[in-house]
């Protein structure tokens, strides 16, 4: 690919979703210093696999790919410096009631919903963050590699997680 | 992007987040540190090696008895295998850019896994091969110079040879065990 092309791709990319980088970064690294390089990292990552890119995918599903690659093996190579055991979707399922956080809460609401994530294997973190962003069953599974049926098993845990942890005016369905 | 069902998505997408803009010449700048940093590695350890067979090469043609040409001759060639063990084990692999997170989490099990097998079997890609260039080296010494103290010197290098080669053995064996538990881990990240 030209470098021009290139450079085009990865600027489009970068205005449309930079926020959504910013928020799975979150996800992937609580330490502001270290999300800052994270940031970084992914941005340089995405300009780099522009020159592989063909097309064959949207541009929303490569960058949640390229982005969830990075993010996982930050996890995995921070997990080698801090020894916090990450675990998966089933162990957030059962977790007790947190008797419902109120709208009130939304910012405490928010950083226990950062701590929850923080804590998943890498492919659970995928999935709960692409439902986050609002992604479909179809795109998540087009990002993750997973079956349809994996796809959906996950997401109804998550939705089952959030509506035991979260309350925040309006129901989980 | 779908309607959002569910409040929390909309807890998540409403965060509020610091975008960090990265111009163009900084990512150039960046990605072209990382690719002269990893392409310096791979020609600072092909180096070293070529360095320590020249070395070799040299002792070998200025040598002027039997065992010590056997001596280097050895060495020569157990430095060869180890280049080319390394060559074929160590060499890192890279992610196909895009890759799914599937494939991407099986690409790091693997890596992983090469990775152990490389670290768990040093003593058989390079240390053993090691092992009759410094046999005959102290068969050579001892045949040269037949007097005890000379034995006692010659004893006393081979004991911090084997030593070094244990501690080396153990690293990896200790290095291995703590990869087997990133690969346990990984095995349940699916």
């Amino acid at each position: 690919m030209a470098a021009s092309a290139q450079d085009e791709l990865y600027a489009e990319t970068a205005q449309t979703y930079g926020a959504a980088i910013e928020r799975l970064a979150r996800a992937y690294e609580a330490d502001a210093d270290l999300r800052r390089d994270l940031v970084q990292d992914i941005h340089v990552a995405l300009w780099r696999s522009f020159a592989a890119f063909e097309g064959r995918c949207s541009l929303r599903t490569w960058l949640y790919r390229i982005a969830h690659n990075v993010g996982a093996s930050h996890v995995l190579r921070q997990r080698r410096i801090r020894d916090q055991e990450l675990v998966g979707l089933e162990e957030l399922e059962n977790l007790p009631d947190a008797n419902g956080l109120q709208a009130a809460d939304r910012s405490h609401a928010l950083d226990r919903l950062l701590g929850l994530i923080q804590r998943l294997k890498p492919m659970d973190r995928h999935v709960i963050l692409s439902y986050l962003e609002g992604l479909d069953a179809a795109l998540i599974g087009e990002i993750t590699g997973l079956s349809a049926a994996n796809v959906a098993t996950k997401v109804h845990r998550i939705k089952n997680m959030l509506a035991r942890q979260f309350q925040l005016g309006g129901s989980a369905s | 992007m779908n309607q959002l069902e569910n409040p929390v998505q909309k807890l998540w997408q409403d965060q509020p987040v610091k975008e960090i803009k990265m111009p163009i010449e900084e990512i150039r700048r960046r990605a072209g540190r990382f690719e002269r940093k990893i392409r310096w590695r791979n020609i600072r350890e092909y180096v070293a090696s070529l360095i320590a067979v020249g070395l070799f090469v040299y002792f070998l043609a200025t040598s002027h008895d039997l065992l010590s040409r056997v001596t280097f001759a050895l060495f020569i060639a157990a430095m060869l295998w180890i280049v080319v063990a390394l060559h074929r084990k160590g060499s890192a692999k890279k992610l196909p850019e895009g890759a799914d997170t599937l494939t991407s989490l099986r690409f790091y099990r693997a890596e992983l896994e090469r990775q152990r097998e490389v670290v768990g079997n040093v003593w058989w890609w390079y240390l053993a091969p090691l092992v009759p260039g410094f046999v005959v080296y102290t068969i050579g010494y001892a045949v040269k110079f037949p007097r005890p103290a000379a034995w006692l010197g010659l004893a006393l290098m081979d004991v911090i040879v084997a030593g070094m080669f244990y501690v080396i053995w153990r690293m990896n064996l200790r290095a291995a065990r703590c990869l087997d538990k990133m690969i346990t881990e990984l095995n349940g990240a699916e």
